[in-house]
């Protein structure tokens, strides 16, 4: 019975004109990529705005191309109550709890494994553990120190102007505003050079 | 294709020769041409120099785009990446309706390359730097519905492989084996069959192994791939001998492919235990740690191939089942955690297996198995021969002792067994 709807499926689609058939397959792409597009405008577009300090990151691990790394002062967090607690994977998803200081800049309040909920201004990021996951003796458990990544650490920037950025983020100067969406997706929006917008990401 | 255009050769030559030799008339000769169909169009030069000549200008075209992404817009850059996939379906769809479907099938796979390459055009452009693991497997969800629509096994190497470093990468991310493979891989497999397509079995055999492999390096297995790999290949080899067994031509075809693949992986994860029984790896075996899912595999493909022996009842069959069993016996001999002994019964039973599948390859015609086990063999007294300290003459002893067992054998197979014409 499927040996036969098999073949069958296979005759029907043979009948098809191949510029439908092949038509219908870059169709699939394009709307695959339009999707990649739209779901990083959607965070643009609805997320809550978080501001955050950029800081030095290993220099020989700078400018691979034509992008800046980005590290951030929440890249590296205390483990706080998650340390020791099973984490299950090597690098898990973990979500951290930002409130804005005097400045306006977010900073790490705590650290979770699971969604928790938050008050205005505070903001819930979701992230992903690159190092502090495999502690312990059967190395499952979350270390004292935490290296989280956001999907906001690599920036593309115009040839040439990656060291110029570079030496100003080394200075302190460089901050990034992030969008966050509820689910604690995020987005680079816009970066700042001493509080000065000098990059602003378009949707589209 | 390729082998029918041999196999075309072959006959003229021999028909050649029979008329020649008067064994057959020239109206037989005739007879046979006519009842030949006609040779599928073949890859000749020409369309050699035309899939290397479309590989390189889809090359340049991403270098391009990627190149010079300051001058030109973002949104033009678009542009011309969703130009570049346009341009390579429509191409492809003319060289189908040309009747040429060996450049169709190139020409999706240009349009599937470009879409991988365009995902991480996207991805710089727009700062999507993150998850990579997630970007091979969009590529493999485009790439793998460009194959189901355009019949292009091109596009379905692509989306294998794209599927094979999407599943790696989720294995080393996570620790465990990842099974959400089996989703885009059965996919492909049914792809294979309802293409009839032997290419196609072939590359849905070849995916299989990448995945095993990364399964096979979890940090917690501590460093003992040979046990994970072997119920690995005991599942490729009897599914694949269960396949070749059913009623059905199309799964028959494909599942002679995966018992072959399946052959040559029992092949190799018996060199490898017989290697990784040696002194070297020994102070590496810790606890035992041995996955449920692990040895269901392996007792599946047990299954599965006894299974093919008693609807087939062939002896080559009972042999490549009996091959199978004593590899996953040697791997649970050689897991036993602090063995301080040279584990000898292992290495018999390694030895026998390879014999198994020569002989299962003898019965059952198939040549690729006779091949696999050769290579077992060698492979396997080698690993035992390469010892790095002390136990030397023990090994030259098992070795003495294991060969005059054979020969007694061949003595008692020649004076029992009747020999075939030659």
């Amino acid at each position: 019975m499927m040996t036969m709807s098999v073949a069958s499926l296979a005759e029907r689609v043979a009948r098809i004109p191949k510029f439908v058939l092949f038509g219908a397959a870059a169709l699939v792409q394009l709307a695959l990529l339009v999707l990649m597009i739209v779901d990083r405008a959607q965070i643009l577009r609805d997320g809550t705005e978080v501001t955050l300090q950029t800081r030095p990151v290993d220099p020989r691990d700078f400018l691979r191309g034509d992008y800046v790394v980005l590290g951030y002062d929440i890249t590296q967090l205390p483990a706080g109550s998650l340390q020791n607690q099973p984490s299950g994977e090597r690098n898990p998803l973990v979500y951290v709890k930002l409130a804005p200081n005097r400045d306006g800049v977010y900073q790490a309040l705590s650290v979770h494994a699971a969604p928790v909920d938050v008050a205005s201004p505070e903001v819930l990021i979701r992230g992903r553990i690159t190092y502090g996951a495999s502690c312990g003796s059967n190395r499952d458990t979350f270390c004292e120190k935490l290296t989280v990544r956001y999907n906001l650490e690599s920036y593309f920037v115009p040839e040439g102007e990656g060291r110029k950025l570079e030496d100003i983020r080394n200075q302190g100067k460089l901050s990034v505003v992030a969008a966050v969406l509820p689910s604690g997706r995020a987005a680079i929006k816009r970066l700042l050079i001493d509080g000065k917008p000098v990059y602003e990401e378009p949707l589209f | 294709m390729m082998f029918d255009r041999a196999y075309r050769q072959r006959l003229e030559a021999d028909l050649a020769r029979w008329e020649a030799d008067g064994v057959i008339t020239p109206a037989v000769v005739a007879a046979i041409r006519i009842a030949l169909p006609p040779l599928a169009p073949g890859i000749n030069i020409a369309v050699v120099v035309a899939i290397v000549g479309g590989l390189l200008i889809a090359a340049a075209f991403l270098a391009f785009v990627a190149a010079h992404w300051i001058e030109i817009a973002r949104l033009s850059r678009l542009a011309m990446l969703f130009a570049g996939i346009l341009s390579a379906h429509g191409l492809g769809a003319w060289f189908a309706r040309a009747g040429q479907p060996v450049l169709a099938d190139l020409c999706a796979a240009v349009g599937a390359i470009i879409f991988g390459a365009a995902i991480a055009l996207v991805g710089q452009m727009y700062h999507l730097g993150g998850d990579f693991a997630g970007g091979m497997l969009l590529w493999a969800i485009g790439a793998l519905a460009t194959a189901a629509l355009t019949g292009s096994r091109g596009a379905l190497a692509v989306a294998l492989a794209a599927a094979s470093i999407w599943s790696s990468m989720r294995v080393y991310e996570t620790d465990v084996a990842h099974f959400a493979f089996a989703i885009p891989w059965l996919f492909a497999a049914g792809l294979a069959l309802a293409w009839n397509s032997r290419v196609a079995a072939h590359l849905v055999a070849l995916a299989v192994i990448p995945w095993w492999i990364a399964s096979s390096f979890q940090g917690h297995l501590d460093f003992r791939p040979s046990f994970v790999l072997a119920n690995g290949a005991a599942l490729l080899f009897g599914g694949g001998l269960a396949l070749a067994a059913s009623p059905w031509p199309r799964a028959a075809r494909a599942g002679s492919v995966l018992s072959t693949y399946g052959a040559f992986s029992l092949a190799g994860v018996a060199i490898l235990e017989a290697t990784m029984a040696n002194e070297v790896f020994r102070i590496h075996a810790g606890d035992a740690n041995r996955p449920l899912w692990t040895i269901s595999c392996g007792v599946a493909g047990v299954i599965l191939a006894f299974a093919a022996t008693a609807t087939t009842r062939r002896a080559g069959t009972a042999f490549a089942a009996g091959a199978i069993g004593l590899v996953l016996a040697a791997a649970v001999v050689l897991w036993t955690p602090r063995q301080l002994s040279e584990p000898w019964l292992a290495y018999a039973a390694l030895l026998c297996a390879m014999l198994c599948l020569v002989v299962s390859g003898m019965l059952d015609a198939a040549r690729p198995r006779i091949v696999a086990g050769w290579l077992g063999i060698a492979g396997v007294i080698a690993a035992i021969t390469w010892a790095v300290k002390g136990s030397l003459l023990n090994r030259s002893i098992f070795l003495a002792v294991a060969g005059s067992f054979a020969v007694v054998l061949a003595l008692m197979l020649n004076r029992f067994v009747p020999r075939s014409r030659e």
